[in-house]
């Protein structure tokens, strides 16, 4: 499957945090959720990929292309959402129409008016009187109307109500109609991801833990609550991470058939995006 | 780029209130006083233009703008077309308020004077906004009026020494090469400050983390 977006080994460095090595691959189609606590490289991430902070090594291609040598031509076919960057309140989406009009060669008019009309966004009211929903919403359409084959959205779903977000996770879905688009999609809210993500991507402290498929991460990885005299007798290699409780032991397991097996297990629970990030930041091995 | 400067002119809609209470204040004291307000408008340029710093940066215009093709260049380029347009906006308003004015009072006008104090306005403006933009592009509005007013003291020390070292009849003398070219001087100047301040506050620009 061609990659639409490739990052490797990308490092950067600040005085409290950095980045170490990050690589994933985001096919053609397809949605990608990445994931990791607040702090953990998202954000540092993406705008790295965008080129909009210095000083990193590694390589990033979109479309087969430098993110740096081809900047510009890779710009015209991004539509990014960046938590808290848009603009002014004191302008309206009419004037957002014109402005982008002369920003992008392929906007669209059109699509934009008809988005506004789709999502209930006035055209002629001025953005500081909009909800935060809204406010959101005018993002997301903004990002979409220049008929954009990579979308990067930085947390776009915070702060909305499940109505809003409903209505934005089937923007995406639709958006993703197309097999050549494909969305990288940072979010906290990770049961948005289980319902539209066909990739997780898992970021910790700087470093990615696990890059799969959803469909891979959710049937293959569970949970074992067992007792203290039950999970001594598990090899360690057996799992990834655990979490003592106060009566009993949450095990994370990377393959539930296996462990079944071996371990003549009848339940293991299914694991959710939660459980995952909870287990693989809070657990040890 | 045109986006950019549309952006610009858009968020500038919003002070034309403000532009109109300060064009009734001039047309009054035009009108009434003694006073020559011709100074006004084209100083109020730096203003309109500062606010649209503010604007940008209470919404953190700059990063989402980086996203766009071109977009660290063009945003710097579109804010000093913008100041150019606005200083020659302001610059004719201001002239024609000075007719109406004398033509109104029945006072004579000396065309060619008033010309030369409007080329004077337009640099006065252009440096003073040649300054201050590499300066707000590089630490933002907010740090960046610290450094503006660390800057203009550490000019002022550095004036009044050189004062005391040079004699300043001498650059007069000099500056008396130019008399009767001072429209092309004032013109060039102008033009010069700007695009050298252009340049230095694009370096800023690409050199930005966002």
């Amino acid at each position: 499957m061609e990659n639409i977006l490739e990052v490797k080994n990308l490092n950067k460095k600040y005085d409290n945090f950095e980045l170490k090595n990050v690589g994933f691959n985001l096919p053609k189609g397809m949605i990608m959720g990445f994931i990791g606590e607040n702090g953990a490289g998202k954000t540092t991430t993406i705008k790295a990929i965008l080129n909009i902070i210095n000083n990193y090594s590694g390589k990033v291609k979109m479309f087969g292309l430098d993110n740096t040598k081809d900047e510009q031509k890779i710009k015209e076919d991004i539509g990014a959402v960046l938590d808290d960057m848009f603009f002014s309140e004191i302008l309206t989406p009419k004037d957002i129409d014109k402005i982008m009009k002369g920003i992008y060669k392929n906007w669209d008019s059109v699509m934009f008016n008809n988005y506004l009309k789709e999502f209930s966004l006035p055209n002629n009211k001025v953005i500081k009187t909009f909800s935060r929903g809204m406010r959101k919403k005018l993002e997301i359409v903004t990002a979409l109307s220049h008929h954009p084959k990579l979308l990067i959205l930085d947390e776009p779903t915070s702060g909305l109500d499940p109505v809003a977000r409903s209505e934005v996770i089937d923007i995406f879905q639709d958006f993703i109609q197309d097999d050549d688009c494909s969305i990288l999609l940072s979010s906290h809210i990770t049961t948005d991801l289980e319902r539209i993500a066909d990739y997780i991507t898992f970021i910790n402290d700087g470093e990615i833990v696990l890059s799969k498929t959803c469909d891979e991460l959710l049937e293959q990885y569970g949970i074992v609550k067992c007792g203290e005299k039950e999970f001594k007798k598990i090899d360690k290699k057996d799992y990834i991470k655990y979490k003592k409780n106060a009566h009993e032991y949450d095990v994370l397991i990377e393959n539930k058939k296996e462990f079944k097996k071996k371990y003549n297990v009848q339940v293991i629970d299914k694991i959710t995006l939660d459980d995952l990030m909870v287990l693989m930041i809070k657990g040890v091995k | 780029m045109i986006g950019f400067m549309k952006k610009d002119i858009a968020m500038i809609k919003n002070n034309l209130k403000v532009l109109g209470v300060l064009v009734a204040f001039y047309l009054i004291m035009g009108l009434f006083g003694e006073i020559d307000m011709s100074f006004i408008l084209p100083f109020m340029s730096i203003a309109i233009m500062i606010s649209t710093f503010s604007y940008d940066e209470l919404n953190n215009w700059n990063s989402y703008a980086a996203t766009f093709p071109n977009g660290r260049k063009n945003s710097v380029k579109a804010r000093y077309l913008t100041t150019v347009l606005i200083i020659l906006i302001m610059t004719v308003i201001t002239i024609i308020l000075s007719l109406f004015i004398s033509y109104t009072l029945n006072k004579s006008i000396d065309l060619e004077m008033t010309f030369l104090n409007m080329l004077a306005m337009i640099f006065g403006t252009a440096l003073v906004q040649s300054f201050m933009y590499p300066i707000i592009f590089k630490f933002g509005v907010e740090k960046g009026r610290i450094m503006i007013l660390v800057v203009i003291f550490g000019t002022v020390i550095v004036g009044g020494l050189f004062s005391s070292v040079v004699d300043l009849s001498k650059i007069l003398n000099f500056l008396g090469v130019f008399e009767n070219h001072w429209p092309l001087v004032l013109i060039v100047s102008s033009i010069a400050i700007l695009y050298i301040s252009y340049l230095i506050s694009l370096r800023f620009q690409l050199k930005k983390e966002f």
